[in-house]
C-alpha cells in the first residue's frame, strides 16, 4: 500500500471520552487507517463501534487522546490555522444534517460555510447556486424558501449543499440516507456517485446499510469495539460473510441471496455487488449446468 | 465542548453506596437542613467541621472528591468575584489595612470575611451536588412530589411540578449532547466560536441556538404525543412502580445529619 497519495491517515489513533471521570469510555483504540485520493471508503460497524468518533478526527473536531492524524500530509496539531485549513479540505456531513439548518432562507443557509471562509459576495452566490444544483435543487425555486418548509429529503440535500459549498476535497458523510424513503435514499446515493466522478471527490461513507456501501464504495473498513476489524476491497470484505455476521453485521442483500443459492447447491460466485451483476451471474450459472439444480428444485 | 461535558453540577453518579440507597425524601430534607446550617454557621471552625462532614459523606457515597472539585470549575469566576467584592466593598471596611489600590482599601477583616463568604458558597454548591450526585432525577422528582403533597390543599400542583422537574432534568443531557452536535456541525462549516469580541461571539451563537430551539420544540411535541399515547392524564389516581419507604438507614442518616448540624452550630467556645 503506497501512502504517497494518502489524503487522510491515522496512526495509532486512540480516543477516550471523559478521561478521568466515572464516565470514561474508550471509543477508539490504536486505529491505523489510510484513505487515498479519489477513493470511496465505507466505514461500517455496529452502533457504538466508534465510527462517528473516527470521522470527527478527520477534520479536527476531535483531537486524538493518543496517536496522530494527517490530512494532506499535514499533521493535525490543534493549532487554529491548521484546523481552519483542514475544515475547508474535509467536509463533514453529520447524521441528520437537516437539524443544523438555521437561516431564514435556503440560500442564506448554504452561504454560511462560504461566508465563514471570507469569500466575496459574488463568489459566495456562485458557490451557493452551484451547490444547490449539485444536490438537484433549483436555486431559483428553492433559494428564497425557508429551509424549515421543505420536505425531509429536501432539507437533507440543502444541508449537504451547505457542506459542498465549502468545496471540500474529502467528503465525509455520516449515515446520509438514515430516515429517508427509498427514493430519497436512491437520489442521495446517485448524487454522491456523481460528485465523485465529476469533482474527483474522495468520499468516506459511514453507514449501517451494507447495500449502500456495496453500491457505492471501493473499500470497506469494519470497526468493532473501537478497533479496525477488517479493511478490504468491497468484494473481498463481503465474501467474508461469516466474519461480518460474527461481529453483528450483515452482508448486502444481493450477497445474501447469492450465498443462499450457493448453499442450496447452485454454483454461483458470491462477490457480486449490484442486482444486475447478480442476475447475470445466476443466469450464467444456471446455463452452465445448474439446470439440473433448477429442475430438481421445481 | 469540554466545558459542557465537565459540567458536573446536577449530574447523577450511579453507585451502590449506602447514601445512594437512602430514601430521596431523607436526602432532600437533609440537604435542606444542611443548606440552612451553612448559612447559620458563624466562624471558620464551623465551616471546617461542616466541610469535614461533607467529605465523609462523599467518601461514603464513593464519589471522588476530585470529581466534586471539577464541578466547581464553571463557577470559579463567581467565586473570585465574590471574594474581591467582599474584600474591597464588604461591610468590614474598617480595620487593619493590608494594602491599598487607589481609593480602595483591603483590610484584614475584609479579607477574612471574603474568604468566609467564598468558602460558604463552595460548601453550598458541594452540599447540593451531593444530593444530585447520589439521587437519580426520577427518584428526586418522586421525593419532591411526596414532600409537596401536603401542600396540594393550598393549591400547589405537586405532581405537575415533579413531572416538569423530571422532564427538565431528563432532557439536560440530551440538550447538552444536541448542542455539542450542532456546534460541531457548524464548526465543520467553518463557524468560528472562540474568537472575536463580545458582539461577534454573541452573533456566532445564532447558528447554534436556532437549531437547538427547533429541536427542543420537536422533542417536546414528540414527548407529549408519546405520553398521551400511554394515556398520561396527570397525577390524579396515578399509581407508581417504586413505592417510597423510610427504612432504618433513613432514621440513622437523619440522626447523623441532625447531630452534625448541632455540632456545627454550637458556639465556638462550647464546642471544644
Amino acid at each position: 500500500m503506497s501512502t504517497g497519495d494518502a489524503v487522510v491517515a491515522c496512526q495509532g489513533l486512540t480516543h477516550v471520552y471523559l478521561r478521568g471521570t466515572p464516565f470514561e469510555a474508550v471509543a477508539l483504540e490504536g486505529v491505523d487507517l489510510v484513505i487515498r485520493r479519489g477513493e470511496c471508503v465505507g466505514v461500517v460497524g455496529r452502533t457504538g463501534s466508534g465510527k462517528s468518533t473516527l470521522v470527527q478526527h478527520f477534520n479536527g473536531l476531535l483531537r486524538p487522546t493518543e496517536g496522530s492524524v494527517w490530512v494532506d500530509g499535514v499533521r493535525l496539531d490543534g493549532r487554529g490555522e491548521t484546523v481552519r485549513e483542514v475544515r475547508r479540505r474535509v467536509g463533514l456531513v453529520f447524521q441528520y444534517p437537516e437539524h443544523q439548518l438555521f437561516e431564514e432562507t435556503v440560500f442564506q443557509d448554504v452561504a454560511f460555510g462560504p461566508r465563514n471562509l471570507g469569500l466575496d459576495p459574488e463568489e459566495v452566490e456562485e458557490r451557493v447556486r452551484e451547490s444547490l444544483r449539485w444536490v438537484g435543487l433549483d436555486p431559483e425555486r428553492f433559494g428564497p424558501r425557508s429551509p424549515l418548509s421543505l420536505s425531509g429529503g429536501e432539507m437533507r440535500r440543502v444541508a449537504i449543499a451547505g457542506v459542498l459549498a465549502m468545496r471540500p476535497k474529502v467528503l465525509v458523510l455520516d449515515e446520509p440516507t438514515a430516515g429517508l424513503d427509498p427514493r430519497g435514499r436512491r437520489e442521495i446515493l446517485e448524487h454522491i456517485r456523481r460528485w465523485r466522478r465529476e469533482q474527483h471527490l474522495t468520499v468516506v461513507l459511514v453507514s449501517h446499510s451494507m447495500d449502500d456501501v456495496a453500491r457505492l464504495c471501493d473499500r470497506v473498513v469494519v470497526l468493532h469495539r473501537g478497533r479496525v476489524f477488517l479493511d478490504a476491497p468491497v468484494r473481498e470484505a463481503f465474501a467474508q460473510a461469516d466474519r461480518l455476521r460474527g461481529v453483528g453485521l450483515d452482508v448486502p442483500r444481493v450477497t445474501d441471496v447469492l450465498l443462499r443459492l450457493r448453499a442450496g447447491g447452485l454454483p454461483v460466485r458470491t462477490d457480486c455487488l449490484t442486482v444486475e451483476e447478480a442476475c447475470e451471474e445466476i443466469v450464467s450459472a444456471l446455463q452452465a449446468g445448474g439446470s439440473a439444480w433448477s429442475s430438481s428444485e421445481a | 465542548m469540554e466545558l459542557l461535558r465537565s459540567l458536573t453540577i446536577g449530574q447523577y453518579v450511579p453507585r451502590a453506596s449506602p447514601v445512594h440507597r437512602l430514601d430521596p425524601r431523607t436526602k432532600v430534607l437533609a440537604t435542606t437542613a444542611l443548606l440552612v446550617v451553612v448559612f447559620l454557621a458563624r466562624d471558620f471552625a464551623a465551616l471546617g467541621l461542616f466541610a469535614l462532614f461533607l467529605v465523609v459523606c462523599l467518601l461514603l457515597a464513593q464519589i471522588p472528591v476530585e470529581f466534586v472539585l471539577r464541578g466547581l470549575r464553571p463557577i470559579w469566576f463567581l467565586l473570585v468575584l465574590t471574594l474581591l467584592l467582599q474584600v474591597f466593598f464588604g461591610a468590614a471596611s474598617e480595620g487593619t489595612a493590608l494594602w491599598r489600590l487607589g481609593p480602595l482599601v483591603a483590610t484584614r477583616e475584609g479579607l477574612m470575611q471574603g474568604l468566609f463568604v467564598t468558602a460558604r458558597l463552595v460548601l453550598l454548591v458541594v452540599a447540593t451536588s451531593l444530593l444530585t450526585f447520589t439521587t437519580s432525577p426520577v427518584e428526586l422528582a418522586d421525593g419532591m412530589e411526596r414532600l409537596l403533597r401536603p401542600f396540594r390543599r393550598v393549591g400547589v400542583p405537586a405532581h405537575e411540578l415533579a413531572m416538569m422537574m423530571t422532564i427538565a432534568l431528563r432532557f439536560i443531557p440530551t440538550l447538552v449532547e444536541e448542542t455539542e452536535k450542532i456546534m460541531k456541525a457548524q464548526m465543520a462549516r467553518g463557524a468560528d466560536l472562540d474568537t472575536g469580541g463580545l458582539l461577534r461571539r454573541a452573533r456566532a451563537l445564532v447558528p447554534i441556538l436556532v437549531p437547538l430551539f427547533v429541536s427542543a420544540f420537536r422533542r417536546a411535541d414528540e414527548l407529549a404525543l408519546a405520553m398521551e399515547a400511554r394515556c398520561y392524564r396527570g397525577g390524579e389516581g396515578r399509581t407508581r412502580m417504586k413505592q417510597l419507604r423510610f427504612r432504618g438507614p433513613d432514621a440513622f442518616a437523619a440522626a447523623v445529619v441532625l447531630l452534625a448540624s448541632f455540632m456545627v452550630l454550637l458556639p465556638g467556645r462550647v464546642r471544644w
